[in-house]
């Protein structure tokens, strides 16, 4: 039977997914909500056919979380040490229970949150595995001796993305476009920082203390299960957890007033690259400015978009050109990005984004434009539902910013009310010059 | 309501079972075959669109021109619409045309929603079966390989960069031994004629399969038939290649550039495949000692998790490209197959300590094979892990595609068979006939070419350092075997090649 398993998974989601989506609910599972006493979130979501589970342990903390001058990249660090195992089961048997598993199992780190997840086959071993990742979240063990040899993969781990100049660009713009909010570094942190990661151990125990606590977390769950027995492991294992009651001040980043620039010489010949960054809002289901901006991104920008066309198709300056506009718990940047031929086409290309985001704020997108870019948005969302590790993985970002599944229904329909008027509105609102940073990036001159 | 969704999902199940063991046609050689997994109601739907063609089939002196003419088609317009509005077209739907080329086949891809299933295919048929092959976009698209080959894969992806410089080694003077994009040289040759004669040439009935899954209506596969049943019948013959060179010693290519970290890959042919009985058994000995991205992984445990190195450590017992996740691509079937170690970049200074740890280990598993504990844990994380490869609909038509490729009906059941079979000795029986330890190709990215080269001629000790001042005991016992493992490099089998010069030409540059 085992062959026959993926099919009946898809049997069971289209069960589930209306056929006719543009008039359904976006997310339509049952997503039940539990809050255990001391704090913990439990999210689940059975689903109807055999073998595979989800489970995801989501902690509310991500590289936001290190407002402490020489802390960057601690949360991503933190996440390399919560593999260590614990004194009842060290690391050699975590892995082996996960060996033995077969399980498909990692941990990531974002600005917001980090995420940690063990997707398995059989209902059989869901006891199990909520017992072993309760214990390593409650009883995590390490000595300093464990994360002096663990601080130095974090370094290779920069080594194996330094020869991106993509990352450079994205690394400086943060740096530059930010004064004091934690954004301002990237979630990997400052070489320096890194290196310093060895010394480290007595903040690794503060910054477990404070975040890796039940009221800094939510458990997601989702696949094939009885929901009771479920919750009933959970209790029976997490609720030991003690509450940190710790409340995280990130400072505030003051209003941009002044454009900013910044260039990166790479050492070697390479394509040229533009970033434009603007501080925008934050994740929001109620308010409508990040929604908005959303759509925007997509009208402006997207393969289909006029500037697309004209400056990757047409033209060719551009080999690529993105916008991107990460949710986020708090203001973030609208960043416009593109990967260029020639450097001598840098300024060009910079005028033509500034040319569209002034045209946008005068001129408004077209009803049929919008109504296009709605359908792709709930189009490319199912089809991201399109496994029970889907649903889970998807719904954990969402989960990250809200705790609330919920909130994903209420997202839509929010964008769905969103006009062109609006469009513009927030135009004039976010895309002012004094509230930009522009990095560039070429190299090749010295050889 | 759950009640009804359950008898109703039992239906459809048995349904779709029932489908399933008819779906599989194979017509004769010189017609279309077909692989149909329909799931009624599901509300996606996936293509793949198989070639039985890859770059090997590139003429000589034309690399490049099969993933050319390709993503002339999946990248470009059709006779009806140009690829602006192709884009435009798609954009509501959330959807896109997919292209994969490797060696011995292609293939198109694509997912959408049944709502806009009609649609959909009506433009990935006109793109594939009357494609525009317009100047415009041969400039875009030829130009986007000409940056690949010539500024991306050498100057920013090094990890990519060394598993190619492995496969020129590994296949010179063979139609595997160019990178799909062909060659600057060749590239720049290429003309809207070659991408003409090419689809000409090839864009038989005979050298395509046809994948489709998830909830299309039932007469649509007939529709897709006769659309397709108009190109000429007819099939590029399966290509002869000539025999695997084994290397002669250990055979070193050194990139040369401006560097921090060094990126090593290296490997030797093995004659088996997924086809072959003794793949299960060589299988379960490769994911002991190099797992793909697990901590079950022997390399990783030494190298990342006892010393902290990098950031892994891994080897392939065939061709592997990661799909989802961590999971295995479908559609990279090959003839020739071979064996592969990726040490991901580390510090320049810790090179030849890892270079030398990496081949110690290999010799280990070669003369002591796999300890019975490791064999028992290995075999059952197999038989586990393998459940969840096929997940997504195009997953699952993929797998069931290179099932057939490989002669089973369906290989993930096959595993679940066939692994609880296989024995320790077996394990280590494939052990010796397929894994050796001095005859390698090694490809390594690095700068002081030169000096990197002296040390390990004349076998330089290469001690490592750590953050650690009281790293244990037994790790620090260890170091000393490594650091002083001799490896027979010979002066004359290394090469230096300047990172800038790959990719000019078609086999590995002078210098």
């Amino acid at each position: 039977m085992t062959r026959f398993t993926p099919m009946a998974l898809s049997l069971m989601l289209l069960l589930c997914l209306s056929p006719q989506l543009l008039s359904a609910q976006i997310f339509p599972y049952d997503a039940k909500i539990e809050i255990l006493e001391n704090g913990l979130t439990v999210v689940s979501i059975p689903l109807d056919y055999p073998h595979i589970i989800s489970h995801y342990v989501i902690i509310r903390s991500g590289s936001r979380n290190e407002i402490e001058p020489g802390k960057s990249g601690f949360a991503h660090f933190f996440e390399h040490m919560m593999f260590k195992g614990t004194k009842e089961m060290p690391r050699e048997a975590y892995d082996d229970f996960l060996t033995h598993l077969g399980a498909g199992t990692n941990g990531y780190t974002t600005d917001d949150y980090t995420c940690y997840f063990v997707v398995f086959a059989g209902r059989e071993n869901l006891e199990d595995v909520i017992k072993t990742e309760a214990d390593r979240f409650i009883n995590l063990y390490y000595d300093e001796e464990m994360l002096k040899t663990e601080a130095p993969v974090i370094e290779g781990e920069y080594y194996a993305s330094v020869s991106n100049p993509g990352r450079r660009v994205f690394e400086t713009l943060r740096d530059t476009a930010f004064v004091k909010h934690s954004y301002k570094h990237t979630t990997l942190g400052y070489l320096e920082d890194i290196l310093d990661m060895p010394n480290q151990f007595e903040y690794s125990q503060l910054f477990k203390k404070r975040f890796y606590a039940p009221d800094n977390t939510v458990l997601l769950i989702a696949g094939d299960y009885d929901h009771d027995q479920m919750m009933e492991y959970v209790r029976k294992y997490y609720s030991g957890w003690e509450k940190s009651n710790y409340t995280l001040l990130t400072p505030e980043e003051p209003p941009q007033t002044q454009a900013k620039r910044a260039h990166y010489e790479w050492p070697t010949k390479t394509l040229p690259m533009l970033a434009i960054g603007f501080h925008g809002p934050a994740y929001s289901d109620e308010k409508i400015d990040k929604a908005t901006l959303d759509l925007l991104a997509e009208t402006s920008f997207s393969r289909s978009s006029p500037l697309y066309q004209k400056l990757v198709i047409e033209e060719q300056k551009c080999l690529s050109l993105n916008a991107s506009f990460a949710d986020r718990r708090d203001p973030y940047l609208l960043v416009f990005s593109a990967t260029l031929r020639d450097e001598k086409d840098l300024t060009y290309v910079e005028n033509e984004i500034f040319r569209e985001l002034e045209r946008l704020k005068k001129e408004p997108v077209s009803e049929e434009l919008l109504a296009d870019i709605k359908s792709n948005m709930k189009y490319s969302f199912a089809n991201a539902l399109g496994t029970t590790d889907g649903i889970a993985g998807t719904l954990a970002h969402f989960i990250n910013l809200t705790s609330d599944p919920n909130t994903v229904n209420r997202l839509f329909n929010l964008i769905e009310k969103v006009t062109p008027a609006d469009i513009q509105k927030m135009c004039q609102k976010y895309f002012i010059k004094t509230n930009s940073t522009l990095v560039t990036l070429s190299g090749g001159k010295t050889q | 309501m759950k009640k009804h969704i359950k008898r109703a999902l039992t239906g459809a199940l048995v349904l779709g079972m029932a489908f399933m063991t008819l779906s599989c046609i194979k017509a004769d050689p010189d017609r279309i075959s077909t692989e149909l997994m329909p799931m009624e109601g599901n509300p996606l739907v996936s293509f793949r669109i198989l070639l039985n063609v890859g770059s090997a089939n590139d003429p000589a002196g034309k690399e490049g021109l099969c993933a050319l003419t390709l993503s002339m088609m999946a990248n470009g317009g059709s006779k009806s619409l140009t690829y602006k509005e192709i884009q435009k077209e798609f954009y509501p739907m959330a959807t896109s045309v997919g292209l994969r080329t490797d060696k011995e086949m292609s293939v198109f891809t694509g997912t959408v929603h049944v709502d806009n299933l009609e649609k959909y295919y009506a433009i990935l048929k006109d793109m594939l079966l009357n494609p525009g092959f317009r100047e415009e976009d041969f400039k875009r698209i030829k130009t986007n390989y000409l940056n690949f080959l010539e500024k991306t894969l050498v100057s920013n992806m090094d990890e990519q960069f060394g598993k190619e410089i492995l496969n020129l080694m590994m296949y010179e003077n063979h139609p595997y031994g160019h990178h799909e994009a062909g060659t600057v040289e060749t590239l720049q040759n290429l003309t809207l004629e070659d991408i003409q004669a090419f689809y000409s040439n090839h864009f038989f009935q005979g050298n395509i399969t046809i994948g489709i899954i998830g909830g299309y209506p039932s007469d649509f596969p007939d529709k897709v038939m006769d659309d397709f049943s108009t190109l000429p019948e007819g099939h590029t013959p399966r290509l002869g290649l000539p025999e695997q060179r084994t290397p002669r010693g250990l055979e070193i290519v050194i990139a040369e550039k401006a560097t921090p970290a060094t990126a090593m890959s290296m490997g030797f042919p093995v004659s088996i495949s997924k086809a072959d009985d003794d793949y299960f058994a060589l299988w379960i000995a490769v994911s002991h000692f190099g797992e793909h991205r697990q901590h079950l992984s022997l390399l990783f445990q030494k190298i990342r998790e006892e010393r902290g190195q990098n950031y892994g450590d891994y080897a392939y017992a065939d061709h592997f490209i990661q799909g989802r996740r961590k999971f295995p691509a479908q559609n990279y079937c090959r003839q020739q197959q071979y064996f592969s170690i990726w040490i991901r970049p580390l510090a320049n200074s810790n090179r030849h300590f890892a270079l030398r740890q990496a081949l110690l280990e290999l010799k280990k598993l070669v003369e002591e094979g796999i300890p019975e504990e490791r064999f028992e844990l290995t075999r059952t994380y197999l038989l586990n892990y393998t459940r969840l490869y096929a997940q997504t609909l195009s997953e699952i038509l993929g797998w069931k595609m290179d099932s057939r490729y490989y002669g089973y009906t369906d290989f993930l059941a096959e595993v679940q068979k066939k692994l609880p079979r296989i024995t320790h000795e077996d394990v280590n029986r494939a052990i010796r006939k397929y894994l050796n330890f001095d005859n390698l190709y090694i490809a390594l990215i690095t700068q002081d070419a030169e000096s990197f080269k002296e040390a390990l001629v004349n076998n330089t000790p290469s001690p490592i350092t750590y953050a650690n001042p009281n790293m244990p005991e037994e790790i620090l016992e260890e170091d000393k075997i490594y650091q002083v493992f001799p490896l027979d490099v010979k002066p004359e089998k290394v090469r230096i090649v300047q990172a800038t010069s790959f990719f000019q030409k078609k086999s590995i540059p002078e210098k």
